[in-house]
């Protein structure tokens, strides 16, 4: 028996709760706000069936039938809606004229039943009706929402990366950059943003990828401003000041420390900017200055269903409504996501660490 | 330190004054310069001009001469006011085409405007008031779909329901002696209903959090009435969020009577700068985006004066770094 035996262990010391990263908090505190949740649902649904649209069977969304023009929506194969439309103009016709239907009209229906009966594209079905092209609307909408939640997402990502990183920089560093960098904001903050956006589409031309250029140059003022702010708030924090006593550089204070602790204000941001995207977008496809066709945005369905939406209401209904329930998920779950991010409610020491 | 003029109130007029102009000054060269580099000539897509009259059209807009020249052309015709002749329709002056279409596009923005904000302020303050009422969730179920449904979405739709469905009201066109001013609802109603949700769900948020505070506490110990306590006291600390709301506000009002103007075929100044954009018409481009610049600037200068008389604390003396 050694000395060192003899000692009384000492007793364990009660286990620490095991550690909790911030997205773990996060994470649990949106599981509790239902909206935010079923959001988050929807959301992923919209990103399956929009992103996965060339995985479908759907019908090309580019591709006319002109026979089917103009179809409501509707379960069953568009030959049989066809020849019931064709039948009940025919029947209204001969009702308002009081005749018997004409030895013409009435091969021509039969010829078209003929045709119902025999070509295989008249068995399609279209869940959404057809446009005024007689193509898809379903596919064209699906088609278009890719394009949509692509310059969404894109356009985040750009103003994300130029407006953290500027914000971050300006806030640090203070003094005669900050001054150029929130001047260079301020001015642009003074364009009325959309209009520049129309501008540039007009002279350099319609493009989807102009149109995401247009879209993301403007964008990052805000959460440049934010982020400075955020920035400007932390930079005289202890952890700060240990990590330049350790001798770490600028950059890194500013990237590995700083940056990462505006993290969640940036992620509601970002939620908050990706629908904004997307009203910009559709907004210069409604006026015409956006995509073109035969390619389809949200915003350029809804201008094309607007001009008919008196005698074909579904063309502007199906857009209206997948645009909206979109947009209306996207808020619910950056409201969510605030509830769940924010610094100031998050209890236990998360800062600092 | 102090120089320049004592009062507090006239030093920071003249400083965000100076600022503001600066500002505009920079927007009016940055468009400039973006327009003249821009690939492509007002005239270049046209059929082929023999280059003769080619030349003699370049002459008389000036486009012969070298840019610098046609900047200092253009500074020096704007401080007289004058924005130059249209490319595109060939006998009007910018100036008329904006003086024409401005008054449509001012009456429905400034209508939205004050819409948005009595209707916005009064809802979000009862819906604050009555927290989880009925009413309360009325309101911000409402704010949540102004919130959600972009404009160029809610107006075909009002215009389908309310215009087209059922004759209630025309559906485009600007006010005239047939339909009086029934020509303004749709447009207004359309343009009004996202701030107006916003501005509600601001207010309900921050009237929560101000009669939380002590001072409130302390005006309904003193024996105020209640509705001098929400009046004089609630509303002037919870209305600070709201003003800041209300420059990006503004803006997003400019650009909306672009979609409002697009969908009821009012002739105001958005349907111009669309048309203009369309058809390159440089001058005309330029003259909507400094009537634009200066509208934005004006009503951020407002807002900015709002701060210091809503909170007294912001205090327009104080020397910001």
């Amino acid at each position: 028996m050694t000395p060192m035996e003899a000692l009384p262990v000492p007793a364990a010391p009660d286990p620490l709760p095991p550690p909790v990263s911030p997205a773990a908090v996060a994470w649990r505190r949106l599981r509790g706000h239902r909206m935010a949740l079923a959001s988050l649902v929807l959301l992923a649904l919209y990103a399956l069936l929009c992103l996965g649209a060339p995985l479908l069977p759907l019908h090309p969304y580019a591709e006319q039938v002109l026979a089917h023009e103009n179809l409501p929506p509707s379960f069953q194969p568009a030959g049989i809606t066809l020849l019931a439309t064709r039948e009940a103009e025919l029947r209204q016709l001969l009702a308002a004229e009081q005749r018997p239907a004409s030895p013409r009209e009435r091969t021509q229906l039969a010829g078209l039943a003929r045709a119902v009966a025999s070509d295989p594209v008249h068995r399609r079905i279209y869940l959404l009706g057809t446009d005024a092209l007689g193509r898809d609307l379903l596919s064209r909408l699906l088609y278009g929402g890719r394009i949509s939640i692509l310059i969404g997402l894109l356009g985040t990502v750009t103003a994300m990366l130029l407006g953290v990183a500027l914000g971050s920089i300006a806030g640090y560093a203070g003094g005669l950059l900050d001054t150029v960098i929130m001047r260079g904001v301020d001015i642009l903050f003074g364009l009325p943003y959309l209009l520049v956006v129309i501008i540039l589409m007009a002279l350099f031309g319609r493009s989807v990828f102009n149109l995401f250029f247009a879209v993301a140059l403007l964008s990052w003022l805000t959460l440049c401003r934010v982020v400075r702010g955020q920035v400007i708030g932390l930079r005289h924090a202890e952890f700060v000041t240990a990590a330049r006593a350790m001798g770490a550089s600028p950059a890194r204070i500013v990237f590995r420390h700083l940056t990462p602790n505006t993290l969640g204000v940036i992620v509601v941001f970002a939620t908050l900017m990706v629908p904004e995207f997307i009203m910009a977008e559709s907004f210069l496809s409604f006026l015409g200055l956006g995509v073109s066709a035969p390619l389809a945005s949200w915003g350029s369905l809804v201008a094309d269903g607007a001009a008919v939406m008196e005698l074909y209401p579904w063309q502007l209904l199906g857009p209206a409504v997948a645009m909206t329930g979109f947009l209306f998920a996207m808020n619910f779950l950056g409201d969510g996501l605030r509830d769940a991010l924010d610094p100031q409610s998050r209890r236990g020491g998360v800062h600092g660490r | 330190m102090k120089r320049g003029p004592k009062s507090p109130m006239l030093r920071f007029l003249l400083r965000r004054g100076l600022s503001l102009a600066a500002t505009l000054f920079l927007v009016i060269t940055l468009a400039f310069l973006l327009i003249r580099l821009a690939p492509g000539g007002p005239f270049a897509s046209e059929k082929q001009l023999p280059p003769e009259i080619l030349a003699s059209i370049q002459r008389r807009y000036h486009l012969d001469e070298s840019v610098p020249r046609q900047y200092l052309r253009f500074l020096g015709d704007l401080a007289h006011g004058d924005l130059g002749p249209s490319y595109r329709y060939q006998d009007f002056s910018v100036d008329e085409l904006i003086r024409d279409a401005l008054p449509p596009s001012m009456t429905i923005g400034a209508l939205a405007l004050l819409l948005a904000l009595v209707g916005g302020v009064s809802l979000g303050t009862l819906a604050a008031l009555r927290q989880n009422s009925w009413l309360d969730y009325t309101a911000m179920a409402l704010a949540v779909v102004g919130i959600s449904v972009p404009l160029f979405v809610l107006g075909p739709l009002f215009k389908l329901g309310f215009a087209l469905r059922h004759p209630w009201l025309p559906t485009s066109g600007w006010i005239d002696d047939r339909r009086g001013w029934l020509t303004l609802i749709l447009p207004v109603a359309t343009l009004t209903l996202p701030y107006l949700a916003g501005i509600a769900r601001l207010t309900r948020a921050s009237v929560l959090e101000v009669l939380r505070s002590d001072y409130v506490r302390a005006a309904r110990a003193k024996g105020l009435s209640e509705p001098v306590v929400v009046l004089r006291h609630v509303l002037r600390g919870a209305l600070l969020p709201v003003l800041s709301y209300l420059g990006p506000a503004c803006a997003g009002i400019l650009t909306g009577t672009v979609v409002v103007e697009t969908i009821f075929a009012v002739p105001g100044l958005g349907r111009l700068s669309v048309q203009a954009a369309i058809n390159r018409d440089y001058t005309l481009i330029m003259g909507d985006v400094i009537v634009f610049a200066v509208l934005l600037v004006l009503m951020n200068f407002l807002v900015d004066l709002g701060y210091g008389f809503l909170d007294p604390r912001i205090g327009h003396g104080a020397d910001a770094p």
